[in-house]
């Protein structure tokens, strides 16, 4: 069995946990990132602590990095992409290339792409001033102030009012993104805790329409921001914001509790929870292995239920939030899935068909 | 989307607020449609006004594609101008309509419909793309037809605007911005208005130089114009808000009318010199 090489392209908690467990079962594994360093997303924008158990996330992605590092059995391909797939014999031949441009060939016996996702632009939502009113933040911003321990405003002071808007560039039509992105109710109510903790008399307001700590997340986030840290959830969505005096962002929007109350309050700083895309990165790997996309843009699996970790490509594997929005561990668990298949792919031929989108319309008049 | 059924509004049984008796209501008289059971804070002398209402705005053929759904999100609301002067907001509107309450919808359109400024930044904004403004000009328009008191209340002041609006073509002339008109000006801008007539004499483009008018027709274009508003159902909701503004205008109509088939014959009978057809109907 030995000489059996899958490539995984992107190193996120997905890509991590997929490369980690070939090589568990004796396979050679070739990693392209795109970036200078392993740990995807958790360490481009150095999170600070992971919702649900408020733990570092350093503490869950450096083991993962570790033990793929110190891999004998896998070649790394740092600053790459790949350029496209070809079929050969029982394979592919993929080409490679680096940042210099310099394009080299993989033969390798099946693909797992783990490319993720990128957050939302909230200067695409113009009238929320993101990018243009001071002491206006992203939740993808706000994990790195946290994690360096910066988190000030313009003034160079804490914020003592502090307010969330969850939603932001998901649920709304008006850019095109109708889905929930399922992370960042989680995390806003995660971070609402962080600072709390850090600024204990400070104000913090969570703007919602839903709250969607699903699962056994309610009480470690909602309940327990509430009990113990006294956060205010006020019911309605900002619809825009203005600078007010002293770089104070002043807010408008409706308090939907009660009809027709029209809200204009100040704040020292706002935190926009912009929600996940699949973003260029995935968009090119999917374009050179020639996958398809789902309805919102995400990369379509051959069935959503049944093989979910499977490509519309034969030998072409999926793990990871380029499939959706997810949690890194839901990432992680995909990336065992992944492997699982591909390896049942490479050893033994095993490819499921699935009938999921093939259906033809009969039209009756 | 919303059952489109015919109904004679019979009567609800009315019974204490109270699970308990809810329940033997339900016995009593079976499942009874939303618009129905919302009926019982009208008047009784409205209640089958109102159905038949919201029922013609159910089923004109925008309100399906105008009314998606709602999120309660309150973007609408919250950026609205008129919101933040009137007991008014555009959430609640969806709201009524998303709930099938004909009687909310109903008192809806008896006032607050009219605070709208029809700025369009509650269908620019909506998270779910509801076409929100454009709801609010199809209550407008059926409260206009079903020729409700708030319509007409409303439409009062702009006997005028219509008339020449039906007439000529265009909403004011220069000499309607007047101080009554205009209670917020100052003395500077009532003292200027006093002298329109030689402003706009003085105006060095050809602008016509008079105040009664704005734009000058001609006899065939007016005739023309007059006729789209007649036969697209325009002065047929006049008629029923402002029976007297129709009239006036009929009879404007028919003249105008009348004038041109003369011409025309005269034309055609080679009577006429074309140095002596009429630049407009102001001529003649
Ligand atoms: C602000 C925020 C906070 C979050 N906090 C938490 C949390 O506390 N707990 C939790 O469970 N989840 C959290 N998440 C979700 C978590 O980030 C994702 O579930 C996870 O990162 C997905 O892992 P992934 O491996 O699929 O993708 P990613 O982490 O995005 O990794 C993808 C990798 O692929 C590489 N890549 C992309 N394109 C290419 C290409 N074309 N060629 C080569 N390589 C490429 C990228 O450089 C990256 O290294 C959070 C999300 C957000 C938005
Ligand atoms: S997870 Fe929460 S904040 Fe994110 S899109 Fe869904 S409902 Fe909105
Ligand atoms: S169009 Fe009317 S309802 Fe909508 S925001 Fe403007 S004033 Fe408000
Ligand atoms: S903006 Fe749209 S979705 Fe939000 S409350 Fe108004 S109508 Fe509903």
């Amino acid at each position: 069995m030995a000489g059996e090489r899958v490539m995984v392209i992107g190193s996120g908690p997905a890509g991590l946990s997929a490369t980690k467990e070939l090589t568990n079962m004796g396979f050679n594994v070739i990693l392209v990132e795109r970036e200078s360093y392993l740990g995807g997303t958790p360490k481009k924008l150095k999170y600070s602590l992971l919702f649900p158990e408020l733990r570092p996330a350093t503490e869950v992605i450096d083991p993962l990095v570790k033990s793929v590092q110190e891999s004998k059995n896998v070649k790394f391909y740092m600053e790459s992409i790949v350029e496209g797939a070809k079929e050969e014999g029982n394979g592919f031949v993929v080409n490679i290339k680096d940042k210099t441009g310099k394009v080299t060939s993989e033969k390798v016996n099946a693909i797992i792409a783990a490319s993720g996702f990128e957050h939302f632009d909230s200067r695409r939502k113009y009238e929320y001033g993101y990018g243009i009113v001071p002491n206006i933040y992203q939740i993808s911003d706000i994990e790195r102030m946290l994690s360096e321990n910066k988190l000030v405003t313009t003034k160079g002071t804490p914020p003592k009012r502090v307010a969330i808007l969850l939603c932001v560039g998901s649920r709304d039509a008006t850019v095109g993104n109708t889905y929930c992105s399922r992370v960042c109710c989680a995390v806003s109510v995660k971070q609402a805790m962080e600072i709390k903790e850090r600024i204990p008399d400070a104000v913090v307001h969570i703007y919602y329409m839903d709250i969607r700590t699903y699962g056994l997340m309610e009480d470690k986030l909602y309940w327990k921001s509430q009990l113990e840290y006294r956060v205010g959830y006020i019911r309605g969505r900002i619809s825009e914001f203005m600078r007010g005096p002293n770089d104070t962002v002043i807010i408008k929007g409706e308090d939907t509790m009660n009809l027709n109350r029209a809200l204009v309050v100040p704040y020292d700083m706002v935190i926009l929870a912009n929600g996940m895309e699949v973003g260029l990165g995935s968009k090119q790997v999917a374009k050179a292995l020639g996958l398809q996309f789902e309805e919102h843009g995400f990369i379509r699996p051959s069935d959503p239920d049944r093989l979910p970790v499977q490509s519309t490509r034969k030998g072409i594997f999926l793990a990871g939030a380029l499939t959706g929005p997810k949690t890194i561990s839901d990432s992680i668990t995909e990336g065992y899935a992944a492997a699982m298949k591909a390896y049942e792919y490479v050893t033994k031929g095993i490819w499921d068909e699935s009938s999921f989108g093939k259906a033809v319309e009969v039209v009756k008049h | 989307m919303f059952m489109g059924k015919k109904m004679a509004t019979r009567s609800v049984l009315e019974l204490p607020d109270d699970p308990r008796f809810m329940d033997m209501a339900y016995e009593e008289q079976g499942a009874v449609s939303e618009e129905e059971r919302n009926l019982s804070s009208l008047k009784p002398e409205d209640r089958e006004t109102a159905v038949k209402f919201w029922q013609a705005v159910k089923s004109d053929f925008r309100f399906d594609e105008y009314l998606r759904g709602c999120l309660n999100c309150g973007v609408c609301t919250s950026g609205c101008p008129a919101a933040k002067f009137y007991d008014f907001g555009p959430r609640e509107m969806i709201q009524y309509m998303m709930r099938d309450e004909a009687d909310k919808i109903w008192e809806f359109v008896n006032k607050k419909v009219w605070a709208c400024v029809q700025c369009y930044t509650c269908s620019m904004r909506c998270p779910f793309n509801n076409e929100i403004a454009g709801l609010i000009m199809v209550l407008r328009e059926y409260s206009v037809q079903f020729a409700l008191e708030s319509a007409k209340e409303i439409l009062a002041p702009y006997r005028r605007v219509l008339y020449t609006v039906m007439t000529m073509g265009n909403q004011v002339t220069p000499d309607m911005i007047q101080p009554e008109a205009f209670p917020d000006w100052g003395p500077q801008a009532v003292e200027e208005s006093k002298n329109m007539d030689v402003y706009r004499k003085s105006i060095p483009v050809d602008l016509m130089q008079r105040t009664d008018i704005g734009w000058h027709p001609s006899l065939q274009t007016a005739v023309e114009m007059m006729t789209i508003m007649f036969e697209s159902g325009v002065m047929d909701s006049i008629k029923k808000v402002d029976p007297d503004l129709y009239d006036m205008i009929e009879d404007i109509y028919q003249d105008r009318k009348s004038q041109l088939e003369e011409i025309k014959e005269k034309w055609e009978k080679h009577e006429l010199n074309e140095n002596e057809l009429p630049d407009s109907w102001l001529d003649l």
